[in-house]
């Protein structure tokens, strides 16, 4: 393809990222350095980098950097094993039967988060299901304290994205050719080695995406908080997202907020930038 | 791993995988049973599970006043609906264009949602539910035709510019949405366009353009050059090859990327909460009937939660493998 077609093609793609995305965030970048309040949108007052400093001097902000590093450190492994499992099983029956299991997971996975959580807040409210059988369990009434509400976000976290990891794992399953299993078979591994030494390798770049995935969306969780805290402050239950909101809607303190997101996107950069660069180098090595 | 051959393993893979999509589905059902009872059945305890179903929570939820005949309202939505779908596959056995097809589907269902409210006194719920089709419809329309665009010609071109623009549309598609609803706030008052379907739509496209433009780009690297090279040599531009040609070799991959991004738009609960004041989506709307405590008032969120959830359901009832994968090929080659 000739450049001046080329040009032609990405040109509304390129003007749509550049209009809608880089643009608002050098936007964000210049507001993160002013202080104003809905009611002083057009006369905001530059303030240099005290935003920044009254972020690292925040304490509920670390709070909600522990909650959120919490949440990633316990819900990402239990999603990745409990949806590896899920699909190699998966992968065990027969085609025809599969279906009813792959939609299943697929609504889990295709629901509105704010409406998941929502469904899923419905289990342990008063009128709750599961708010039922555990006190027929334990004999006590279910108070939903800081404690309760922490595990219903973990527990939350693991229902919601575990049939993504299914699904994608499972995919990738397909891929796996039987004549490897077969020759480790023949060779003597039992299941789990077979597993352990021909499945794992196979799937490790996969796996790796999907845990990169995973973290990331973790890293940025809203929804399920303003459900399942109803953005209350005494469950101290805020991720950074969540903190983030409140700093821009309910405190009002804009500037703030804008430069809270600029860290966040600092913080993610770390994550993304190895994994950035290597995409350019395998685009620039094909060309 | 290799088929397990035992009847008893092969019970127990059953039995684990049946317990599995049970507790997953164990809310959606809830809600469901929850939704179809009045206040005092559902606080009941032991929970009720066989009761007599109302659905009063599901009428409060759309009317303002009842119609009468409501049943067969339904059933002629019942119909008209299906009369959209089966025209839509006649004339797709018949080799219409694709966009012939897409044009009908929208133009019928404009004047069925305009013709509904005329006919019945439909409450605020029906008007979110508007706008978040409108709304995801204009987000998918547009996105998927740009990115189809830039996607073809990223996946034909040579230069380090193509490479340059792939890595930031990555960059960017993982990037928190809170770091440009405020800016996006800003625009909107500076141009006036607060609580508007154009910005909506805007900015969804905005999100999501750079994660359809690497997909599509994917499934244009799977279709041999040949193919438009041929039809070029014959004398056409590229621009009619592209339309005549490879538009209909790509298009179960567009509408793989068009699901997609219309989740994305469905989903968005963030910035449509920043950016309007009473043009809500549903998912800012339902926050309004759920409330904040862990007890309910009435049953009608549980009927909303449905509400929400059931076309979603259809979606993945028509366009499972497309859903599969889309997801798989947007997480692999992504």
């Amino acid at each position: 393809m000739k450049r001046k077609t080329f040009i032609g093609f990405v040109a509304p793609s390129v003007i749509l990222m550049v209009a809608l995305l880089i643009i608002p965030l050098v936007v964000a970048i210049a507001l993160g350095f002013q202080s104003f309040t809905y009611l002083t949108l057009n006369a905001r007052k530059f303030v240099g980098l005290e935003n920044y400093q009254s972020i690292l001097l925040d304490s509920r902000f670390w709070q909600a950097v522990r909650f959120t590093f919490l949440i990633i450190v316990i819900v990402t492994p239990l999603e990745m094993i409990i949806g590896s499992i899920v699909a190699l099983l998966l992968d065990q029956i027969p085609k025809g039967r599969r279906g009813i299991f792959v939609s299943l997971c697929l609504t889990t996975y295709v629901s509105v988060p704010i409406v998941a959580a929502y469904m899923f807040r419905g289990l342990f409210q008063s009128d709750g299901l599961g708010t039922w059988i555990i006190e027929q369990v334990t004999g006590q009434h279910l108070i939903m304290n800081e404690f309760a509400v922490k595990m219903l976000i973990l527990a939350y976290g693991v229902w919601r994205d575990t049939p993504f990891v299914i699904i994608i794992v499972f995919a990738g399953l397909q891929s796996l050719s039987l004549e490897y299993l077969d020759a480790a078979a023949i060779d003597g591994a039992n299941r789990l080695q077979q597993i352990r030494h021909v499945t794992i390798p196979h799937l490790a770049p996969l796996l790796m995406l999907i845990a990169m995935i995973v973290i990331m969306a973790k890293y940025q969780l809203f929804d399920a908080i303003f459900v399942l805290t109803g953005m209350n402050p005494i469950y101290h239950a805020d991720t950074i997202m969540a903190y983030n909101w409140r700093t821009a809607m309910e405190l009002e303190q804009l500037g703030k907020a804008n430069a809270m997101s600029i860290l966040t996107v600092g913080g993610l950069m770390i994550v993304l930038i190895p994994f950035l660069v290597r995409t350019w180098r395998s685009q620039t090595r094909e060309r | 791993m290799l088929p397990v051959k035992n009847p008893f393993g092969r019970f127990v893979i059953y039995l684990t995988l049946t317990i599995y999509v049970s507790i997953t589905s164990l809310p959606f059902l809830w809600t469901v049973l929850q939704s179809l009872k009045n206040l005092r059945q559902a606080n009941a305890r032991p929970p009720l599970f066989i009761f007599k179903p109302t659905f009063e929570s599901y009428t409060s939820l759309w009317f303002r006043t009842v119609p009468k005949d409501l049943p067969w309202l339904m059933l002629g939505f019942v119909v008209v609906n299906l009369a959209i779908i089966v025209s839509a596959r006649a004339m797709a056995r018949r080799d219409a264009s694709r966009l012939a097809i897409v044009m009908l589907v929208l133009v019928s269902y404009y004047l069925l949602f305009w013709a509904i409210p005329q006919i019945v006194k439909t409450a605020d719920f029906y008007d979110f539910f508007v706008n978040t089709v409108i709304v995801t419809v204009g987000t998918v329309i547009i996105a998927v035709s740009v990115s189809s665009l830039g996607g073809y010609a990223l996946a034909r071109y040579g230069g380090i510019s193509g490479a340059m623009i792939l890595i930031v549309a990555l960059a960017f598609q993982s990037l928190p949405v809170m770091a440009f609803a405020l800016p996006y706030f800003q625009l909107a008052t500076v141009t006036g366009l607060q609580d508007s379907y154009v910005l909506l739509i805007m900015v969804l496209v905005g999100l999501h353009q750079p994660f359809a433009l690497w997909m599509l780009r994917s499934f244009f690297m799977d279709i041999p050059q040949e193919i438009e090279e041929a039809a070029m040599v014959d004398g056409a531009s590229r621009l009619t090859a592209f339309v005549r040609i490879l538009i209909p070799i790509m298009w179960p991959g567009i509408v793989s990327t068009g699901l997609l991004v219309a989740l994305g738009a469905y989903h968005e609960f963030l910035l449509v909460r920043v950016l309007t004041q009473l043009r809500w989506t549903l998912p800012v709307a339902i926050t309004k009937y759920i409330g904040t405590v862990y007890s309910s008032i009435n049953t009608v969120p549980y009927a909303a939660a449905v509400c929400v959830t059931v076309p979603l359901l259809i979606l993945v009832l028509f366009f499972q493998e497309q859903l599969v994968k889309g997801l798989s090929s947007g997480a692999v080659k992504g």
